[in-house]
């Protein structure tokens, strides 16, 4: 095992042990396939409409509006796809936030090749949508608007519920992903009118490769694949039992213990930031507020993301870069663009995401390590005077 | 391509080697952008050609970080020459590897960074020589610095030096903006692929910045040209004030004796210039104004091969530009609009369009507009067609002609620049890819050249080249400019 005191829990949460127990049952020896009528086909259909059970109840919904699949893309990709295809022909427009994950980032640019028109709709400098700007965006031809529930990146928690509104009162379906959101944020679609909300497992401490999409009663999405009508026929293909327990029993856990982890989040969040902020610029991007409880995300001025990144790696640190670097060049941040960012700020961030199991004795182990790794790359760089 | 970076680059991260800069260095340079992502500086201490400190700062990523410091203690203490062999693979090798996909540029950035910084140390070994033209005596032994463009005339010729048991350093000139594949960040893509080209071969490269003086000597001179009503040979001025002068410069600066450029021409006994081989590709033409103490210590290896036999040898040395295609017109005019640029600089002022006799056909925009010998857009009709005989900027007119009035038997050289006895002159050659017409010289009080032609020329402008060849035309006797005509 690598030892790592990890910090990187908006990339992925670690499997939390409860939940390994339960998916074992699932992974080994004869497992029946939830489609068929045999009795291995009845336990392993159970078990997949108990982890049903299990999501609705995380997000105060009815378990036959929970769809799974292979994780938060494919829910986007159902969603944002599926329902932009299944309007009405004359409506062929789209209303999206420009802080989007890349996944609803992609599919939006997907139906812009496909001909919809989209309108991206932009956030203040900490990332909030600006809701005048989405309500004006609003047409009769609107097929779907799309906000994320928490961005990914800089943690800012999306007023959603005044969105979701916007759109149900002009009858637009509105998607959310919120794979960063659940387990940290309440979430009640009883209350908060989305058409679809994405979810993904193995960001609430579940495992890789099973996710969830919340399909409000009556909203009927297009498939992106097609097969065996498996789960209402809109996501064909036999279902990844075993991930789906995982993700159960991960939601199960996570709307137990929301405000314990909560509390502990925030109280590691607000000691980090207390001792990065003694840094000289060092300043916290996204909302101070409305935010994700276990996300600091920063802009360090002078110093690049990945090598800030791979020096902290170098000392026993995992955090996250927030930025791509691609081939002969990098390419800034779309949302901190977004948020009126430069690019060279855009390229100087960190992304410091804490979990349940981080203790505070990492974190003051980490402000250590941070404070060298900024001096030193800080003493190398052109760009900072200090 | 390796995933991830080696405990090297790590290594280098967490300790970088040589971090900082020097207060009062030789060299500065500079190279990438924060908005691209990166930034690399390099400052370097040189004494006596050897690199006695060296420092650097990055911005960037950990590739960056790593590739300048693995650079800096590759070249900390060496010879400058040695040190500006340093390649883009040596830097590889000494951090374990190649780096990650997509993260190739790191190498470019540091080395271009480092070599800016020895150009900035050229530039102020130079002060004003690269300015001015002027040059220190030269030194002895088999070594030589090789012109190099990035095409594929220069990097054979530095090829086959090499492989003549030269000692060859390549340079290449920085002469103006208008380079392809300029950017504000890195070096113009033709001086970092030339740089590549040179290292490949195991080369030291080098980069001189003269576009100061090719502004000077070559640009102005070519827009007041037309704004005299001259016929301007920029090429002819580059190898008169430039090239040959710059190559000289960094030759005695390192201590190597020769001079080497990717020209199709010969040194001839005398020393003169001769023809190539290859006459098809013959440059003695545009050569004469090279001072003869220069010529004494130039070699052209192309004047003992033709072209396709120098496409061969870079095909079959696997040399990257053996495909490029040949370049053409005036470097700094990439897109061949000569009067556009000149218009861009010069007020262009209204006049008369006038026949022999001074009557008035017609108005012209401008005399910058017009060269001897022109056909096109002259603005006036007329039966014959109708050429440009004379440009009279003083007078704004521009003269017009029938074809037989361009004739002439007679022509004035000034501002000679000689390799032989005068007595040898039998030819005389007025434009490039022409062929020299039997003549006799006559020498006039003032020093210039008055040649007679055995047979009428058409279209000898005043401010062209005119090059005077020996009996069997193999050599070049001299050279100088074609002088208005006496009104």
């Amino acid at each position: 095992m690598i030892d790592l005191v990890y910090l990187d829990n908006a990339a992925t949460t670690p499997l939390d042990g409860r939940v390994f127990e339960s998916m074992l049952p699932h992974l080994g020896g004869c497992r029946g396939n939830p489609s068929s009528l045999h009795a291995l086909g009845n336990a392993a259909r159970d078990a997949v409409e108990g982890a049903r059970a299990s999501v609705a109840a995380l997000i105060g919904a009815a378990p036959e509006e929970v769809v799974f699949s292979s994780g938060g893309t494919e829910s986007d990709a159902i969603a944002v796809l599926g329902l932009a295809r299944s309007a009405p022909s004359e409506k062929r427009h789209v209303v999206v936030s420009s802080v989007e994950h890349a996944a609803v980032r992609e599919d939006t640019k997907r139906l812009e090749e496909e001909g919809f028109e989209v309108s991206w709709i932009g956030v203040d400098a900490d990332g909030v949508v600006d809701l005048d700007e989405f309500a004006a965006a609003l047409r009769p031809d609107t097929a779907l608007a799309a906000t994320i529930w928490a961005n990914n990146e800089v943690g800012t928690v999306e007023p959603i519920r005044e969105l979701a509104s916007l759109c149900s009162e002009r009858e637009i379906p509105f998607h959310s992903d919120a794979v960063q959101a659940a387990g940290r944020v309440p979430i009640d679609v009883s209350e908060v009118p989305v058409s679809t909300l994405a979810i993904s497992g193995h960001k609430l401490y579940g495992p890789q490769g099973v996710g969830a999409l919340y399909v409000r009663g009556g909203v009927s999405p297009e498939p992106i694949v097609y097969g065996g009508g498996q789960e209402r026929g809109i996501r064909s293909g036999t279902q990844n039992v075993a991930g789906i327990v995982g993700l159960g029993a991960a939601a199960g856990l996570a709307r137990e213990e929301m405000d314990e982890r909560v509390a502990h989040e925030r109280s590691l969040c607000d000691r980090i930031l207390a001792g990065v902020e003694k840094i000289p610029d060092v300043i916290l991007n996204g909302h101070r507020e409305r935010r994700l409880t276990n996300n600091v995300h920063l802009r360090v001025s002078g110093v690049e993301a990945e090598s800030l990144v791979l020096f902290l790696d170098s000392l026993g640190f995992a955090v996250g870069s927030g930025s791509a670097c691609s081939s002969g060049g990098h390419k800034a941040s779309p949302v901190l663009i977004a948020m009126g960012r430069s690019e060279r700020d855009a390229f100087s961030v960190v992304r410091i995401t804490v979990g349940k199991d981080n203790t505070v004795e990492e974190v003051d182990g980490f402000l250590q390590a941070f404070t060298v790794a900024v001096g030193q790359l800080r003493e190398l760089s052109p760009l900072y005077a200090g | 391509m390796p995933d991830r970076y080696t405990p090297q680059v790590v290594d280098h991260l967490v300790r970088p080697r040589n971090a900082g800069e020097i207060p009062d260095p030789s060299g500065r340079g500079e190279s990438g952008h924060a908005a691209c992502g990166d930034i690399a500086s390099f400052t370097v201490g040189i004494s006596e050609n050897v690199i006695e400190e060296v420092r650097y700062k990055v911005y960037g990523c950990a590739a960056c970080i790593a590739a300048g410091s693995a650079l800096s203690e590759l070249v900390d203490g060496k010879r400058i020459v040695e040190a500006a062999r340093v390649s883009k693979t040596d830097i590889e090798e000494a951090l374990g590897g190649p780096l990650p996909a997509g993260k190739e540029h790191a190498l470019t950035l540091v080395l271009d960074a480092l070599h800016k910084a020895f150009e900035d140390h050229w530039n102020h070994a130079a002060g004003e020589m690269l300015l001015s033209g002027e040059k220190k005596p030269g030194n002895g032994g088999k070594s030589v610095v090789a012109a190099m463009s990035g095409g594929v005339d220069s990097a054979v010729t530095a090829l086959l030096l090499k492989e003549a048991g030269y000692d060859v350093v390549a340079v290449t000139y920085r002469l103006h903006d208008g380079e392809k594949g300029s950017r504000s960040c890195c070096s113009p893509d033709t001086v970092l692929f030339a740089r590549d080209t040179a290292h490949r071969m195991g080369l030291p490269h080098f980069t001189l910045n003269l576009k100061e003086l090719f502004d000077r000597r070559v640009m102005q001179d070519f827009v007041g040209s037309y704004r005299e009503g001259r016929t301007p040979n920029p090429c002819v001025a580059c190898n008169a004030h430039v090239k040959f002068h710059a190559s000289a410069f960094l030759a005695d600066e390192l201590g190597y004796h020769h001079v080497a450029t990717g020209h199709y021409a010969r040194v001839e006994q005398g020393p003169t210039l001769g023809r190539p081989v290859d006459e098809s590709k013959d440059q003695s033409y545009v050569l004469w104004p090279v001072p003869q103490e220069l010529l004494a210590r130039t070699i052209f290896p192309l004047g003992e091969y033709r072209k396709t036999e120098v496409r061969a040898i870079a095909e079959e040395r696997g040399l990257a530009v053996a495909y490029t295609p040949e370049s053409q017109d005036i470097c700094f005019i990439p897109d061949g609009n000569y009067r556009g640029f000149v218009r861009k600089q010069v007020e262009a002022e209204p006049g008369d369009v006038v026949d022999r006799g001074g009557k008035v056909l017609g108005r012209h925009a401008g005399v910058v507009d017009f060269t001897v010998g022109q056909r096109r857009r002259i603005g006036v009709s007329a039966p014959t067609p109708l050429y440009v005989t004379e440009v009279r900027p003083t007078t704004g007119q521009v003269v017009v002609g029938r074809k037989q009035d361009l004739e002439v038997r007679e022509v004035a050289v000034r501002d000679l620049n000689l390799f032989l006895d005068a007595g040898e002159a039998a030819s005389v050659q007025v434009r490039y890819n022409s062929r020299p017409v039997p003549c006799t010289v006559e020498e006039t009080t003032d020093g210039e050249w008055i040649a007679y032609l055995d047979e009428p020329v058409v279209g000898v402008a005043p401010g062209q080249s005119a090059v005077f060849y020996t009996e069997d035309e193999a050599r070049v006797v001299g050279g100088g400019v074609v002088a208005r005509r006496a009104a």
